[in-house]
């Protein structure tokens, strides 16, 4: 008895100065998030590269998550959220991810037990309007709080990670000192969460802000399973500013409109009946101006992609008015989500080993942007043509029946590839008199060669590659494995 | 034989911009104290071109003089031998003798691009050149590890040099000069500098080869290239008809057959003969005698082994050497095995000129087509260099234009490749470095098409320029073309607005 009361009486002190009066504060609101990532090694698909560890800064909100960018939790392997001051850690794990938003939520992976008492989760500022002051928090190395100023004065579209896909930024101006070993730091405005600096320019001390009225986009979605994601409208469009162009496709000079030069077969607006050549002059009774943006009763002028990814929901209804050879039209397009793999190339990659199949030393894979990327920043110049020429030209590939483009990525010398070593980038059309839609239908297509001998039909090189199965069956099981330590000869997943 | 691109070597000649020369060598044994030349220095002769290089930037442009020296060395009466690339482009050419500073113009006789040689003769044959002895082209390949000596003007000094070395290696290499070609070629390291081009390569009092291309000394050490004594005979008997024609091609593509599973698959004896036909082009010489898949045994009575070398004179060679020797017109036969058995066929050698999109251009005026400060004009290598045109669809088109033979559909691939900015096209910018797929509703085939049907009014109000692949087509108002036409030519110069070849 005595000694339960005496544990009770130690502990309160402790307790009480710390929760009683916090106040969103650096230290009582933002932790450091430490990531050991490790990605799939695109060109040798059955390892991992080397493991790479970085320190980012995290917001706390409601519930115990944190608030990273999806930037700074790709293929996470190990994750620790750290307390600045105290150095006190805890292991933590993904809960949820959003590559094109680039936003993850990171939780305790077990009991956090006392590691977030004294902390108070913020709140998030969605009503911020150009023309605030903000303040960037960090820590210095010891644990001290810094607090950088900055003025939030003009909103745009840009891209948050991935290259391609633009969304809402803030953009503000001021120094914001590298004290953090990132520029990924979370964004105050009265004592809420404004948003997560992504990109900062020393240069000219301009800071882009993912602001939190797309992180609370993000939360919502995560809280209800199964995570939706971003819708899309599959579209691309020009400009209507020049005037012969106008008077060609007859619409006033006041009408503004943007013109549809391409429409994705079997997506959103596809499926509304939406076509190449006609002018969408209003979205959701918003006037579209010549160059496609509209006036946003919040931020101003801003690009009308916001109306279509930024604003709307998977299953929601555009509205749109429509200029079709001189005569408007009312046209709704329900909006539907293309997930990363529902396209021929996937746009990214993460936290899944790519899909690979491996037949006597000759390494079949699905085309993937990452596997471009292998080339450099200038993969386009640089990868194998027919390769980009098929990630530019997709729907052509869609149409023709495939699913994914599986390619010969290249081969390792074994005694089943005598003769083959040089090839690679080779696009693979059909395997044992079968069509090759995907790599499952590879997988199937290798089980059944004729007289012992694969046929593998190719669109270039050899054209025709013929393997022995039983060679190729028997480096499968010995010299690939003891050679090059492959464990796996297949990763259909 | 026309080498494609993916099989092209990453060869880093350069002809202009060789490192210094090396340090003369000392020749120091005593029986080389009197020359074995002689006489014969006079044979060989300082070239001097004045060049007119086009910008394919400014198409209406005329020509910008530029210039060269190389060598040359007489073969016949009034007849000298040397590069094409001495010679390439040429307004006016000179040349000197030995010891006689004196210029005596000359003119090209027979120009050969694809093999970079040429033939010149003095406009006026006076007495200068009357008592010079041609020198004796030998019927001989030298062999390895033979001396040779490299007569010419290279940079250094302004009399003539002699350098000698020994042969090093009997290949196929890749002419720079037209960028597309191989041909046989005899590596020597004897040095071989600037201004040595088109000068003789002797053995004994022979002459060997033409000196005419090497890696600079960053690239590789003592490493010059001369053309042999088969494809100078070649280009002397080609001219013999008083022009030249080109090279013919089998335009096919081949792959080894070194895996077992090949032969295997092929009925095929294991006895190391044959390759893979991967690719035929429908119009090309073996159009009606080969397919894909079959393996080809034999070429004109030649054995062919399984990587596609061939066994000529007790050397081995690439099997392109059996078409190198011969013109088009000629008849091939051919061995194939097909569905498991032997069968014999017969081709007649054609040329292949899909495969020149990709090579350098000379002696041409550029083809274009202005239409409202709009500029067409034909794809082809230089204009790809020109205007480093990076968009993906038109690198197809330049890429895969013999391979995937789209030069069925398009005798010319039209390209918009600049805008002359105006008020008419101030929104069109963006969309320079684009294919030109139709032309109010008529597809371009050719830079005439597109002059066809820009000529010819439409009966609408607008004309409407479609690009390949590019949804926003490119529309002129009508009425404010002719207007526009003229503004732009004066204001920027051109005293026509096209130049189709006749």
């Amino acid at each position: 008895m005595k000694l339960r009361f005496l544990l009770t009486a130690l502990l309160l002190p402790l307790a009480l100065p710390a929760g009683a009066e916090a106040a969103p504060a650096p230290e009582t609101s933002i932790l450091r998030v430490n990531i050991t990532s490790q990605g799939y090694n695109f060109a040798l698909p059955w390892q991992k590269q080397r493991p790479n560890t970085r320190r980012g800064l995290g917001a706390l909100l409601a519930g115990n998550r944190v608030l990273v960018t999806a930037e700074l939790a790709q293929d996470a392997n190990y994750i620790e959220l750290e307390q600045a001051a105290s150095g006190k850690r805890i292991t933590a794990k993904v809960e949820a991810v959003d590559y094109e938003l680039n936003l993850a939520t990171v939780i305790p992976d077990g009991d956090p037990g006392t590691f977030f008492q004294g902390m108070e989760a913020l709140e998030l500022d969605t009503t911020l309007r150009p023309k605030a002051t903000l303040d960037v928090w960090q820590f210095e190395n010891n644990g001290a709080p810094v607090t950088s100023s900055v003025e939030f004065n003009r909103v745009d579209l840009a891209p948050y990670f991935l290259e391609d896909q633009f969304f809402l930024i803030f953009q503000a101006n001021g120094a914001v000192q590298y004290r953090s070993g990132t520029f990924t730091l979370p964004v105050i405005h009265q004592g809420k969460l404004a948003g997560m600096l992504v990109r900062y320019n020393s240069r000219d001390q301009v800071s882009d802000i993912l602001p939190a009225i797309m992180v609370e986009r993000f939360i919502r979605d995560a809280a209800t399973a199964p995570y939706e994601g971003l819708p899309g409208i599959g579209i691309r469009t020009a400009s209507t500013l020049d005037p012969q162009l106008r008077s060609w496709l007859k619409l006033s000079e006041e009408d503004g409109g943007i013109l549809i030069t391409d429409v994705t077969p079997g997506f959103s607006a596809a499926s509304a009946g939406l076509k190449e050549g006609d002018v969408i002059t209003e979205m959701n009774g918003f006037k579209i101006d010549g160059r496609g943006s509209y006036q946003d009763p919040d931020y101003g002028l801003l690009g009308s992609g916001h109306l279509v990814r930024g604003k709307a929901n998977v299953g929601d209804t555009i509205k749109l008015k429509i200029i079709r050879d001189g005569q408007p039209l009312d046209l709704n397009v329900i909006m539907l989500r293309k997930q990363a793999q529902d396209y021929l190339v996937d746009p990214y990659v993460f936290d899944r080993q790519p899909r690979y199949l491996i037949l006597g030393g000759v390494l079949f894979q699905e085309l993937t942007l990452p596997f471009l990327q292998l080339a450099g920043k200038e993969w386009r110049d640089r990868a194998s043509f027919r390769l980009v020429y098929a990630q530019a030209n997709q729907d052509d590939f869609l149409k023709a029946g495939r699913k994914k483009l599986v390619f010969i990525s290249g081969v390792l010398p074994a005694p089943c590839t005598i003769g083959y070593e040089r090839m690679s980038g080779l696009v693979v059309n059909q395997v044992n008199g079968k069509d090759i839609t995907d790599l499952a239908s590879l997988a199937e297509a290798v089980k059944t060669p004729t007289d012992g001998i694969h046929r593998i039909d190719v669109q270039d090189g050899p054209r025709t590659i013929y393997l022995d199965d039983a060679q190729a069956k028997q480096d499968n099981a010995e010299f690939l494995p003891s050679r090059y330590r492959i464990k796996a000869m297949e990763n259909l997943k | 034989m026309f080498c494609p691109s993916f099989l092209r070597p990453a060869l880093l000649v350069c002809l202009t911009a060789i490192a210094p020369p090396p340090a003369l060598r000392a020749q120091d044994s005593a029986d080389e104290k009197t020359s074995s030349l002689g006489k014969q220095y006079e044979s060989i002769v300082n070239v001097e071109c004045s060049a007119l290089r086009v910008d394919y930037r400014t198409p209406w442009n005329a020509a910008t003089p530029s210039g060269g020296t190389g060598t040359a060395f007489l073969i016949g009466p009034n007849l000298f031998m040397t590069n094409a690339h001495v010679v390439s482009d040429a307004s006016r050419i000179t040349i000197k003798k030995v010891g006689d500073s004196t210029p005596h113009r000359a003119r090209v006789k027979f120009i050969a691009h694809d093999c970079d040689l040429a033939l010149l003769e003095l406009e006026t044959p006076g007495p200068a050149f009357a008592k010079a002895i041609p020198l004796t082209i030998s019927t001989e390949i030298p062999k390895l590890d033979t001396t040779v000596k490299v007569v010419g003007y290279p940079i250094g000094g302004e009399r003539i040099s002699v350098t000698r070395g020994v042969v090093s290696r009997v290949d196929y290499q890749e002419f720079s000069h037209s960028g597309v070609d191989q041909h046989l070629a005899i590596q020597i390291d004897a040095a071989i500098n600037p201004g040595n081009s088109g000068g003789p390569v002797i053995q004994g009092t022979n002459v060997v080869g033409v000196a005419f291309q090497g890696y600079s000394g960053d690239v590789a050490q003592n490493t010059g290239y001369m053309i042999p004594t088969p494809v100078m005979r070649r280009f002397l008997k080609d001219v013999e008809d008083g022009k030249y024609d080109h090279y013919g091609e089998l335009a096919i593509q081949h792959y080894p057959i070194l895996n077992p599973a090949q032969r295997k698959a092929l009925n095929l004896p294991d006895n190391d003969t044959g390759v893979m036909i991967t690719a035929v082009d429908s119009t090309g010489t073996c159009a009606n005698a080969l397919k894909v898949g079959d393996v080809l045994l034999e070429l004109d009575g030649y054995h062919v082994d399984s990587t596609g070398s061939i066994d000529i004179d007790g050397e081995q060679t690439e099997m392109a050497e059996v078409v190198e020797r011969k013109f088009v017109g000629d008849k091939l036969k051919l061995k194939v095995w097909r569905d498991a058995r032997e069968q014999e066929f017969e081709a007649t050698l054609k040329a292949f000129p899909a495969y020149l999109m990709a090579a350098n251009q000379y002696e041409k005026q550029p083809e274009f087509l202005m239409h409202a400060g709009l500029v067409f004009q034909p794809l082809d290598h230089e204009l790809m260099g020109a205007f480093s045109l990076t968009n993906l669809r038109t690198r197809y088109y330049y890429d895969y234009y013999a391979q995937d033979e789209l030069y069925k559909e398009l005798p010319e691939v039209v390209v918009l490749t600049s805008i002359l900015p105006d008020a008419i096209n101030t929104w069109l910018r963006d969309y320079t470095g684009q294919v030109v797929g139709e032309i109010n509703g008529v597809k371009i085939k050719s830079l005439k098409d597109a002059a066809d049907a820009l000529d010819k009014q439409p009966d609408s109000t607008h004309v409407v320029i479609k690009l390949a692949g590019e949804g926003r087509p490119i529309v002129l108002e009508k009425q404010l073309i002719a207007a526009a036409q003229e503004r732009i030519s004066r204001k920027y110069g051109l005293t026509s607005d096209r130049y189709l070849a006749p």
